[in-house]
């Protein structure tokens, strides 16, 4: 069973190696949009990537209402956990 | 018709990341061409060697806006930042409907292409594929997406027709101003360096293969014992700006530009033809309402191949005669491709306003089927007034720059 802890953690690594994004301006609460500057692009991207790395997919369309980290978070951990 | 200056140069370039190092390195007959490891191992490509951009740094570049460029585009974006810079042109204006872009390249980057498309075939499946592979490859890449990290409002002009690319971006800005579309246009184009470029042309038997233990010699336009072009990357931008406009803001003006023709052979997809080069560079004198003879340095595009050199120098022989100053500078760093329309355009300039006319790298003895014209084989200082940049690409189609001092 995958954390939330763990999945917050590839998170952030990827926000940090993939889209240079400053570790310390990450959290839980953390906007993607308002907070660390994201647009709607990045945001699939993020999701391709984690998809990558953890083996979860998610749809474009399933993602929209994905505001902060722990939307993120909580999406892919209720995906993973689904499968 | 209105006139049109130049007002400011960027550029990156196997021989230099500025005007002033380009100016150096011609001057001191250095040549960015090396040998490239990474191509050993690659099955029938005979060719080992390329001009290299050096000492660049992309993350000066926004990752928002690098996110969706290729190495084409990166280093497009690098030249274009430095002539901006150098144009001192202010945000406003940059961003008013009245300044546009034109940029070229051959085809989008090469580097996304050939991960995107093997795995997309491979696996029949776009899960994992970012949303950004197709903004990199994507013909107009380089005209988009400065445009989009420049702000750039007016108009947009991609220019993509491989080694006239970034000449016809030049031509096209130069028309804009001239019938009053614009007050300013970013032009130029670009190439990132990929073995691609070097497979296409070795398949033809158009790539330099015999100097890949001495790749400074390797690139030899006119010379008899020349054996095919070598590739090479590179980007440049040129600010082009309405007279009147660029004397009102107190400007550094570089030169004007005074004619410009684009033209097609309309007969072989590859062959050269002397008729569609000669008529080009009549065009372009027609155009300028100048005489061959008002010519004083002419930057060929001879690229070092069997069959382009002998066409170029008998249709430049043919228009102008064996008394101007005429040379390549693809020795010092082979073909840009996309990029080299407006390095050696920006070469001409330096010709105007520091009176160095480069040498032609390697060329010691003329091929018995190249015309007799003036080919220099070393540096000439001189204080010359016209300058004509030469490009011709696939497909037939060819261009013809003509600038002048700029006296004031």
């Amino acid at each position: 069973m995958v954390t939330l802890e763990e999945v917050y953690s590839k998170v952030k690594a990827i926000l940090v190696d993939e889209f240079e994004v400053e570790a310390d301006e990450i959290s839980m609460q953390s906007n993607l949009f308002k907070d660390l500057e994201l647009d709607s692009l990045d945001a699939i991207d993020l999701m391709v990537t984690l998809d990558k790395e953890l083996e979860v997919e998610i749809k474009t369309e399933e993602m929209k209402d994905v505001q902060t980290i722990k939307d993120v978070c909580n999406f892919v951990l209720g995906a993973l956990n689904n499968e | 018709m209105k006139r049109v200056v130049i007002t400011g140069v960027g550029l990156n370039s196997p021989l230099g990341n500025s005007y002033e190092e380009l100016y150096e390195n011609l001057s001191n007959e250095k040549c960015g061409i090396e040998y490239i490891s990474s191509w050993e191992d690659i099955d029938h490509l005979g060719t080992k060697i390329g001009g290299v951009v050096k000492d660049v740094d992309f993350k000066l570049i926004p990752r928002k806006y690098r996110r969706s460029m290729d190495r084409v585009a990166q280093l497009s974006a690098l030249s274009t930042a430095d002539a901006i810079e150098d144009s001192k042109l202010s945000q406003d204006l940059l961003s008013s409907v009245r300044c546009g872009i034109a940029f070229g390249s051959t085809m989008g980057g090469n580097e996304t292409l050939f991960e995107y498309i093997p795995e997309v075939k491979n696996s029949m499946s776009f899960r994992g594929q970012n949303s950004m592979a197709f903004l990199k490859i994507m013909s107009h890449t380089v005209a988009a997406n400065l445009a989009q990290m420049f702000q750039i409002k007016g108009r947009n002009l991609p220019t993509c027709s491989a080694c006239t690319s970034s000449s016809q971006a030049i031509g096209a800005g130069f028309e804009s101003i001239q019938y009053g579309k614009s007050d300013v246009m970013i032009c130029g184009g670009g190439e990132g360096l990929h073995y691609l470029a070097g497979g296409v042309f070795d398949v033809l038997g158009a790539a330099s293969t015999n100097y890949n233990d001495n790749p400074k010699e390797a690139s030899r336009p006119f010379d008899e014992n020349r054996d095919g072009l070598v590739i090479g990357e590179g980007s440049g931008a040129i600010v082009l700006e309405e007279l009147d406009h660029a004397l009102k803001r107190g400007a550094k003006i570089y030169g004007e530009i005074i004619g410009y023709a684009t033209s097609c052979d309309g007969n072989h997809i590859t062959t050269p033809s002397k008729e569609g080069m000669k008529q080009v560079m009549q065009t372009s004198l027609d155009d300028a309402n100048i005489k061959a003879n008002e010519v004083d340095y002419i930057n060929a595009h001879a690229t070092a191949t069997h069959a382009g050199d002998i066409a170029e120098s008998n249709a430049t022989f043919d228009v102008f005669g064996s008394d101007v100053a005429v040379s390549s500078t693809k020795g010092h760093m082979g073909h840009l491709l996309g990029g080299c329309g407006v390095v050696e355009s920006i070469i001409c300039l330096l010709a105007l306003n520091k009176s160095l006319l480069p040498k032609t790298m390697n060329f010691n003895k003329l091929d018995k089927d190249c015309a007799s014209i003036n080919i220099l084989s070393e540096n000439v200082k001189k204080d010359i007034i016209i300058a004509m940049n030469n490009n011709f690409a696939f497909g037939g189609i060819n261009s013809s720059l003509i600038f002048k001092k700029f006296k004031g």
